[in-house]
């Protein structure tokens, strides 16, 4: 392991603090939005949904934690999240009795019973006095169970999810749809989990404007809307206003809050801080950042507002650091801050980003997020001009991030061969201390993306140069917007389309080719998912045709019925803020679900286990129908038999390592060994390189017969995410030799662990088989032992091996640098590695806040002993 | 009375929190101390009547829950 600065002492601070808090839900925002909304019953549903927000944002009771410099929560606690019962309330209805009868087990805990918490680092993984756990992940205090009930069934029948429910069923082959999610085909809907997210905000209108410049936009917009055609636009602009006026409320609260504070308080410096942060909440909110800090704190505010607003995963901040130069250049001209101070509040920035957390469906929390907000910084990539976007401020933004290394905001940096060679050696010794980040992302491929995908929207190449990532992988397009600082314009970027990875969730590759096998059914539950094939599946062109035929069955009523959902979203539940920030709602007076972005091409089909799918399918392909060792009939025997093993959940053990034979495992051995050594991914094999990329060029064109809400065709996205765990447990042997219940291969590139015996340039070779820009991303996960990129010279050898897979056309690679006995350590004593991190597909997390499926996937992933 | 029901009590978690006046680590159930006050929670409110022994109604039309905080609410009434 690499040495890395420690943070500073104040930053160290709140990072112990953060390892002691405990994810925890409040009621507030949910009761004052669902009272005020009930008042308001037949209101313009835009105004009425503005209200409710504003009367969420007034009431939350301000929390200012002593020694912060920059403020404000999206709840009262460190790491707090409220449901939003609009979206979804079926939850918390479907558990009332089982959350009653924890309420009265409830009593006193005692701080022994607190501090045993500690494995599962934030999580309350189960009810302990007077905290209810929810899903083993959040904890409620026990009194604030009956109101949340009592809200949750306001919503009963109204909410986006029953609204939702009750369109969608209208779509031809809904109950096709019903069996695809109850056999895990498909991992969740996003209309009424996750409408929003894996994008880019915008911060450009608050930085320019200030809340009362934005209000004032308002105002003048109202006067030239109202009485005139598209009337919508009046609401729009009444529904901002209304917003912003809560907001500022929000502020002023934590203003007045510090200024009780400091009204006590015995330490001189401490009471100075907290009456400087009263000044400036109170500065901000009505007027433009006067400073690098309030620019800091202002993007915090909106950051925070736009994640109350929605559950949302994957708001990323972008090119953050391109964004708030212009105010650091100044100040330091000025010499009113120090790359010291910056370094400070930059590490308070990483905190802040790290308390986040995201009240969504269980299933969304655990088994796609694992618990994390994928709040995604670019650094690096280029300017509107073609050079070098890199600049100093990013410098400290790495700096900041190797002392101190915590989850969010995870970093990506945006590689062309214009950034200077400095930087990303600075990149790389980051990566080297085993953050998991930065990712190390093409930028050219995401412009060839960006030109192919949204030119017909009007994105000329400069302004695809102002692209980032969104959420853990999304490439999002971007717009230059000319910020203007004390007489001098910079053109900042920022995020101009809605959220992507909307659409189509995760469809398991492996379980449609297990429904292929097996005539249609998910053999687990013996349940019929698709129409019978009833084909004997007599050649490889013929089960390929099957598979293909149900992956489109699957994609048609995924994208229809989804459709819906997002359109009764947009109706009941609009986004204003988000909408606000992102051009050119404000200028068009239309919310992002009316197109009011400036992009809007953004639904996708996210697909997990392509690799496993695509050794699965080689191996069917040379043992039954090329070579005839084995017929399908006897390997689908094997693959019910698990090929004499114990299953995965019997075992609990998720990986292929690890593994309990049964006593007839000899009667199924032959059989997985010829599937075990069948072509695999991942060294360079044409045979099974070729199906890969006949898979991705036939993915990525069928995405494009499938129409969004936003009537504009789909496209491929290719991330796991941690949903390779859930879906992998609930998939039996594959054709591959995986056994069942055991987690895929991760990313969408990534060998499956152990299978890649070549070495990286092998790999290398196999995952640019195929033209990464014809999706929205590929990704790639590498674990290398620490020993070898040390030093100076592992460090140029080991920037050597990433341009080296970048130049060949691969989009995305990152890395775990760490020692896998050091993993396995950490499984069996996890409450002496709170503060071990991994990088798992798209995000850094918390190794003791991770599922063991996932865990158990990370440590049997390829391990590389040398770069070569 | 406890940690949990003071004014001076500032929410980590579900489970504990700082006192403001110290910054001192304190479980949100245990007992509070000399400096205690009460901090604006419906309970405290004229507005506020229990219906139940967890729910109750604020000016007799909305449901609230007598722990509720009220530090941000425009209606709060103290009680004498």
């Amino acid at each position: 392991m690499e040495t890395k600065n420690t943070p500073t002492k104040r930053a160290e601070k709140f990072r112990q603090t953060y390892f002691d808090a405990k994810s925890s839900v409040s009621v507030e925002f949910p009761y004052w939005y669902t009272r005020r909304w009930e008042e308001l019953e037949g209101e313009i549903p835009i105004i009425r949904r503005a209200e409710a927000l504003k009367s969420g944002f007034e009431h939350i009771t301000p929390f200012i934690m002593p020694g912060e410099l920059i403020a404000m929560r999206k709840a009262n606690y460190l790491r707090g999240s409220h449901p939003m019962p609009w979206l979804s309330e079926s939850f918390f209805l479907s558990k009332e009795d089982e959350l009653y009868k924890e309420a009265l087990k409830a009593g006193k805990a005692s701080a022994d019973e607190v501090t045993t918490m500690g494995q599962g680092g934030g999580n309350v993984t189960k009810s302990t006095g007077n905290v209810i756990s929810i899903a083993g992940k959040f904890g409620l205090r026990k009194e604030e169970m009956p109101i949340l009930i009592k809200t949750a069934k306001k919503w009963f029948n109204k909410s986006v999810e029953d609204i939702g429910h009750k369109y969608e069923k209208l779509v031809p082959d809904y109950d096709i749809k019903e069996e695809i999610m109850r056999a895990v085909i498909c991992m969740f809907d996003s209309g009424y989990t996750l409408p929003q997210g894996r994008e880019v905000i915008n911060y450009y209108y608050p930085l320019q404007y200030g809340i009362e410049g934005i209000k004032s936009i308002c105002i003048s917009k109202q006067n030239s809307s109202a009485g005139y055609p598209e009337i919508d636009r009046l609401y729009f602009y009444k529904a901002v206003h209304t917003m912003l006026e809560g907001l500022q409320t929000w502020i002023r609260n934590h203003a007045q809050e510090a200024r009780f504070m400091a009204s006590f308080e015995g330490n001189h410096a401490q009471k100075e801080e907290f009456l400087e942060l009263a000044e400036r909440l109170e500065w901000l909110s009505e007027n433009t950042p006067r400073t690098f800090h309030d620019a800091l704190q202002l993007i915090w505010i909106f950051h925070v507002a736009v994640l109350n607003e929605d559950a949302i995963s994957g708001l990323s901040p972008g090119r953050l650091g391109q964004v708030l130069y212009p105010f650091w250049k100044q100040d330091m001209e000025k010499g009113s801050i120090t790359r010291e101070a910056t370094i400070e509040l930059l590490e308070c920035m990483r905190m802040k980003f790290t308390e986040l957390d995201c009240f969504a469906s269980m299933g969304v929390v655990g088994g796609v997020l694992s618990g994390n907000t994928f709040n995604n910084l670019c650094i690096g990539g280029l300017n509107k001009e073609g050079d070098s976007a890199a600049n100093d401020l990013e410098m400290l933004i790495l700096e900041s991030a190797m002392s101190c290394d915590t989850p969010q905001p995870t970093l990506s940096l945006l590689y062309d061969e214009k950034i200077p060679e400095e930087f990303l050696l600075k990149g790389i010794a980051c990566t080297k201390i085993g953050t998991g980040y930065p990712a190390w992302i093409n930028n050219r491929v995401a412009i060839e993306f960006l030109m192919n995908n949204f030119q017909h929207e009007g994105m000329q190449l400069e302004e695809a140069r102002a692209w980032s990532i969104g959420g853990c992988l999304e490439t999002s397009p971007g717009s230059w917007m000319p910020l203007e600082l004390n007489g001098d314009t910079y053109l900042i970027p920022g995020g101009s389309a809605p959220a992507t990875s909307v659409g189509v969730h995760f469809i398991s590759l492996p379980k449609v080719l297990e429904a292929v096998l097996f005539d249609g059914l998910d053999k687990r539950t013996g349940r019929r998912v698709y129409p019978s094939h009833a084909s004997e599946l007599e050649s490889y062109d013929e089960l390929w045709t099957i598979f293909k035929r149900y992956f489109c069955i699957t994609v048609e009523v995924l994208t229809l019925t989804n459709n819906i959902q997002h359109d009764i979203w947009g109706k009941i539940t609009p986004s204003i803020i988000n909408s606000m920030l992102k051009p050119d709602c404000l200028e068009a007076g239309k919310d992002i679900s009316n197109k009011g972005s400036r992009y809007n091409r953004t639904f996708n089909v996210e697909i997990c286990g392509g690799v496993n799918l695509v050794n699965s399918l080689a191996s069917i392909r040379k043992n039954v129908y090329e070579d005839e060792k084995i017929s399908l009939e006897e390997l689908k025997e094997a693959i019910i038999s698990n090929f004499g093993y114990q299953s995965a959940q019997d075992t609990g053990s998720y990986s292929l390592i690890e593994q309990v034979k049964t006593s007839n495992y000899i009667d199924w051995m032959k059989t997985h060994k010829l599937c075990l050594d069948a072509p695999k991914y991942g060294n360079d094999d044409k045979y099974v390189d070729d199906i890969f990329r006949d898979w991705q060029h036939w993915f990525s064109e069928m995405c494009e017969n499938y129409r969004s809400l936003y009537d504009e065709a789909l496209y491929s996205c290719q991330i796991s995410v941690s949903t390779h765990g859930p879906m992998g447990a609930v998939t039996l042997a594959t054709p591959d030799g995986r056994l069942s219940g055991t987690t895929f291969a991760d990313g969408s590139v990534s060998a499956y662990p152990g299978t890649d015996r070549n070495g990286p340039y092998a790999l290398f070779n196999s995952a640019t088989c195929y033209n990464h820009a014809i999706s929205q991303n590929s990704q790639l996960n590498m674990k290398i032992h620490p020993s070898v990129v040390a030093g100076r010279e592992g460090s140029v050898k080991f920037l050597e091996l990433i341009k080296a897979y970048l130049r060949k056309g691969g989009f995305h690679v990152q890395f775990n640098i760490v020692d896998s006995k050091m993993l396995k350590d950490a499984q069996k004593h996890p409450e002496q590695y709170r503060g071990l991190m991994v990088r798992v597909a798209g995000f850094t997390q918390y190794w003791v806040e991770l599922g063991k499926q996932i865990q158990d996937e990370v440590i049997a992933r390829t391990e590389y002993e040398q770069l070569y | 009375m406890k940690h949990y029901d003071c004014r001076y009590y500032l929410t980590i978690d579900v489970f504990k929190g700082l006192c403001k006046r110290d910054a001192h680590r304190v479980l949100a159930d245990d007992l509070a101390c000399e400096n205690y006050e009460n901090a604006r929670k419906c309970k405290h409110c004229l507005n506020f009547t229990l219906t139940t022994t967890d729910m109750g109604l604020c000016m007799s039309i909305y449901d609230a829950y007598p722990e509720m905080n009220a530090m941000t609410c425009d209606e709060y009434e103290r009680k004498t």
